[in-house]
């Protein structure tokens, strides 16, 4: 060791200060921590096929109608209940139509609703709950409202809807909405108000940060996380809803097919083992597009909580 | 204590009052035909006023709220007019209550035994192959329409193991299916609910310190963890006991139970508006009544509970 | 209790302790030792993230799940705990033999169980006490410690007592079985200055009536002068400085320990601005060359950043980890406000001097 070593060293602050540099980005560790969950990243892919191809099929060459009743030329009879072959890959219902078409039609239709009605749920949702959270003088009332609202179920009040301004595509969007948003409100308002009053809130409008800034990066990150989730879950939950409404009779008109149409169909003739297709079919697709969207949105909500981030 | 009772009562009291008018306001929104049976397109339009008169359909809303509660105050419900034709509600209901109450509270302590103990084991293995295959039935049940997987264990249930499709009273068989799907929804709610307590209960200091004491980690389990996390499972299960009125309006239906689910789908397709309104107001009735009790049930096992002002629960 | 020639009663010896991050590894504790004198009160002190708390932890088997003792040993009554596989080895001790207070009174209890059966388990499960036994010893417990009324008392839930009580009810729980070593982690931050007072009191005085040991973890020099016969200095992971209270105090060698006691607030001079230390701590997830100071030391040699300094003796008792006391360097006086430390501090706080038992 040689002596030269015991003098002293350059002394210099700011190298001090980079030791702890930290190279966070939120929005990135958000997408490592979700591509890590193996099964979320192989739903995402098979999903994201499922609805690529659910809208591009009416463009492909060669395929039918789903309304179109197809008669077989030779006997003029209707084809009814043809099992899968190449003509029909997925055979015909018991009027003749193609199950194949009607599937992807079925599986537009459900989804716009459950768009639709996931888009209101998020605006009115997001709205009534930051009000409600965030405006001290509202809390009162709007939680009242929120009470008597949350204690009729559900089923009542669509049921109610769908018997008194008839079954419709117009009414179960309509009847959906009015019953959607009020999960979301809850949890934008608990959030806020957790939010609002913690101290790097607070510290932060102290230090003189802008309130879009305190919102855009201490609030909106927590909040992404729930609504994601949430609207996730709704688009299972408007399709379950839809295919019990069908069952009950309040649903869409066979004229238009929809995944709980094509169920119901389905189920009518369940009992005979060769025709239930008609009912599996339509099955796996619900299945898949329903499954997918609850653990994307969970995924998605776990990856999206800075708690878990690297 | 007594006073929250008392002022979580007079919550219940004016929500449920709030509740009852909101529906009895919609019901006024009722296709007219439902008043009157076959005969509507034959009466005239006098004919039609004046029925609907003397039914007190054109007064006023109050009045016509007043002399409901009037009515009700007496137990009367009402007039079935399509359904069973001029037979009192309550007598159409009261014989359907017990199928949906027998079934209901089976299914409720089946999915409470079935549930909270796959919720318990699923806790104490994380991470662990019980625990994801649990959550992976979570999963599916939360995920697919209950109206669908329902449809199979009736398809596939049936023919497995050779079960009849419908329900007969006499036949011990057919009560199988319908009373485990069920219970089916409720074993993932509780599975789900108890695993997610347990586990925040784990993370807890006091978890901590009963490490540090030198207790071992199963007594922890017992004496500290589930018993702090069964407490908030409690103000679930006068919901769930009380909603078994109500019965399940798909399985009912599905098996043909004459109870009071299948009894709601029967009158909506026949539009029989008393009956519709008699039992909307029931099934929502029985909601408030069973988010009063599970509060005051949580404040008899929580000791900390005092009531806090402007809380939207649940 | 100033006795430098008691035997040790806990030897830690070269421990590494090591946690698993995400699929990183962090060297938490990168090798060092510390020995604990029997019937002492030794305090550990440290800035945020220096490693005291996880150091002891491990002495008994509470680091987190991801954690693990790497190397190195520690040894106690006969044993070496950090050979220590599993769970039932640590039963025998935790609670019994050595005991923990947590910092936060507030979370620390159950608030679904009575006090005095929080109490009540202890006695139940070291010696075997039935539940009527178990709860006279609980409220005898809670008198010892300053509770009034105990024998109501017992029987209410922890959101009935304040901070300062729920801490006498931990140390409470903490004394139940008589450990022979007592470890306080940062106890009295939670709490208000004038109960920080009396909780330290409350362990003196159960100190000198049942003689055990105490560790003391703490950010607070305070709380250090007040109470401790000797104290260790620890940052990133390893013990700088060691030596009795007043050795440190009054004659500290390494410069973190100066930087460390010049930024107490006490020590300022009005108008103008507090001393603070530059720069952060370095991340423990990479290989530390050297001192682990240096960046951040005024004072560094060239050697610091090439290689660790060891252990120099200043004293018998006293001893610190840095280049500055080789016979090779520069002669390097402490800064001024370190050498004016103790009139300083005689002046403003008359009672922090000369009050130890």
């Amino acid at each position: 060791m040689s002596d030269s070593l015991f003098e002293f060293a350059d002394f210099d602050e700011n190298a001090s200060e980079r030791i702890g540099y930290s190279d966070y980005s939120y929005w990135r560790s958000t997408v490592k921590v979700f591509l890590k969950n193996k099964i979320a990243v192989i739903l995402l892919v098979v999903l994201s096929i499922l609805l690529i191809f659910t809208f591009i099929q009416p463009l492909i060459p060669g395929q039918n109608s789903p309304t179109k009743i197809h008669i077989d030329p030779a006997t003029s009879v209707q084809m009814r209940n043809r099992l899968p072959d190449s003509t029909f890959w997925f055979g015909t219902n018991s009027i003749g139509q193609d199950l194949w078409a009607r599937i992807w039609s079925g599986t537009r239709t459900s989804l716009l609703i459950g768009l639709i009605v996931g888009f209101f749920e998020m605006l009115v949702g997001i709205t009534y709950g930051a009000l409600w959270g965030y405006v001290r003088k509202l809390d009162r009332v709007m939680t009242e409202v929120y009470n008597v609202l949350n204690n009729i179920p559900t089923t009542i009040i669509l049921l109610l809807m769908a018997y008194i301004l008839r079954p419709g595509f117009k009414t179960m969007i309509i009847a959906m909405c009015i019953t959607g948003w009020l999960g979301l409100a809850r949890f934008v308002r608990n959030q806020i108000v957790i939010i609002r009053d913690r101290e790097y809130n607070l510290a932060s409008r102290c230090l003189g940060t802008p309130a879009g800034r305190v919102i855009g990066r201490n609030l909106l990150p927590y909040l992404v996380s729930v609504i994601m989730l949430q609207t996730a879950l709704s688009i299972p939950g408007t399709i379950g809803w839809e295919v019990f409404l069908t069952y009950i009779g309040l649903g869409l008109p066979v004229s238009i097919p929809s995944l709980g149409n094509l169920v119901n169909e389905g189920r009518l003739i369940m009992m005979s083992p060769e025709l239930r297709y008609q009912l599996i079919f339509p099955t796996i697709v619900l299945s898949i597009i329903t499954i997918s969207f609850y653990v994307l949105g969970n995924a998605f909500a776990d990856a999206s909580d800075p708690r878990n981030h690297v | 204590m007594f006073r929250y009772v008392l002022k979580r009562f007079s919550q219940s009291l004016v929500t449920l009052f709030i509740v009852v008018t909101v529906v009895f306001m919609l019901m006024r929104l009722l296709p007219l035909e439902g008043y009157f049976g076959d005969g509507y397109d034959k009466l005239s339009e006098e004919q039609k006023v004046a029925a609907l008169d003397r039914m007190g359909l054109l007064d006023p809303w109050y009045v016509q709220l007043g002399n409901f509660y009037v009515k009700l105050s007496r137990g009367d419900l009402g007039t079935s007019i399509i359904y069973r034709r001029d037979v009192p509600v309550t007598e159409v209901i009261a014989p359907r209550i017990p199928y949906s109450m027998y079934f209901g509270i089976f299914a409720t302590l089946l999915a409470l035994i079935a549930g909270l103990s796959l919720g318990v084991f699923m806790a104490r293995k994380k991470g662990r192959g019980l625990d994801k295959a649990g959550t992976a039935y979570i999963v599916l049940i939360n995920a697919v329409p209950s109206a669908v997987y329902l449809l199979f264990i009736q398809l596939y249930g049936t023919s497995l193991f050779n079960l009849p499709i419908l329900f007969d009273k006499y036949r011990v068989k057919s009560w199988i299916l319908p009373a485990i799907s069920l219970s089916l929804g409720g074993i993932a709610g509780y599975a789900m609910w108890i695993r997610r307590y347990m586990v925040d209960e784990l993370n807890k200091d006091y978890i901590k310190l009963a490490r540090a004491k030198g207790l071992p980690e199963k007594l922890i389990m017992v004496r500290h963890v589930m018993r702090n996390a069964f407490v908030p499972m409690a103000q679930y299960l006068p919901a769930a006991i009380l909603s078994t009125i109500s019965g399940s309006i798909y399985i009912e239906s599905l098996y043909s139970i004459p109870g009071m689910g299948g009894l709601l789908v029967d009158v909506i397709q026949r539009q029989d508006n008393p009956m519709v309104q008699a039992l909307v107001l029931i099934f929502s009735s029985v909601g408030i009544i069973g988010l009063f009790l599970g509060d005051i049930l949580m404040a008899i096992f929580d000791p900390r509970i005092k009531l806090v002002k402007g809380e939207g629960s649940r | 209790m100033e006795n430098i020639l008691a035997e040790k009663i806990l030897d830690v010896k070269d421990i590494v302790i090591k946690f698993n991050l995400r699929g990183q590894v962090l060297t938490a504790i990168r090798g060092t030792s510390l020995d604990v004198r029997k019937g002492e009160t030794i305090a550990i002190v440290g800035e945020s993230g220096s490693g005291k708390s996880v150091l002891t932890k491990s002495f008994i088997g509470m680091l987190d799940k991801n954690g693990w003792v790497d190397s190195g040993s520690i040894l106690f009554d006969g044993e070496d705990l950090a050979k220590f596989c599993g769970e039932k080895p640590w039963l025998a001790i935790r609670g019994k033999k050595i005991s923990m207070v947590f910092q936060d009174p507030m979370t620390s209890l159950n608030p679904l169980r009575t006090v005095g059966s929080q109490i009540g388990e202890v006695y139940a499960l070291h010696r075997g006490y039935n539940a009527k036994k178990a709860e006279t010893a609980a409220i005898e417990m809670l008198n010892r410690v300053g509770i009034p009324d105990a024998d109501k008392r017992h029987k209410q839930f922890p959101h009935e007592f304040s901070g300062g009580m729920r801490q006498r009810v931990v140390i409470a729980i903490a004394m139940a079985c008589e450990p022979r070593i007592l470890i306080c982690d940062e106890p009295t931050t939670a709490l208000d200055v004038t109960i920080q007072a009396q909780i330290l009191d409350l362990i003196r005085s159960l100190q000198a009536e049942f003689g055990f040991t105490t560790i003391y973890i703490t950010h607070d020099l305070g709380v250090v002068a007040n109470v401790a016969d000797r104290v260790a200095v620890m940052y990133a992971g390893k013990i700088v400085e060691c030596g009795q209270a007043e050795e440190v105090f009054y004659d500290p060698r390494h410069p973190y320990t100066w930087a460390l006691l010049s930024s107490l607030p006490q020590l300022g001079i009005k108008g103008k601005p507090l001393f603070s230390i530059k720069g952060t701590p370095p991340s423990l997830f990479k290989e530390i060359k050297g001192d682990a100071f240096a960046a951040r030391n005024p004072y560094a040699l060239k050697i610091d950043f090439v290689q660790e300094p060891p252990r120099f003796e200043v004293s018998p008792s006293h001893w610190a980890s840095t280049w500055l006391l080789d016979p090779r360097a520069p002669k390097v006086e402490p800064p001024e406000i370190i050498k004016h430390l103790q009139e300083s501090w005689q002046v403003q706080n008359a009672w922090l001097s000369g009050s130890k038992a």
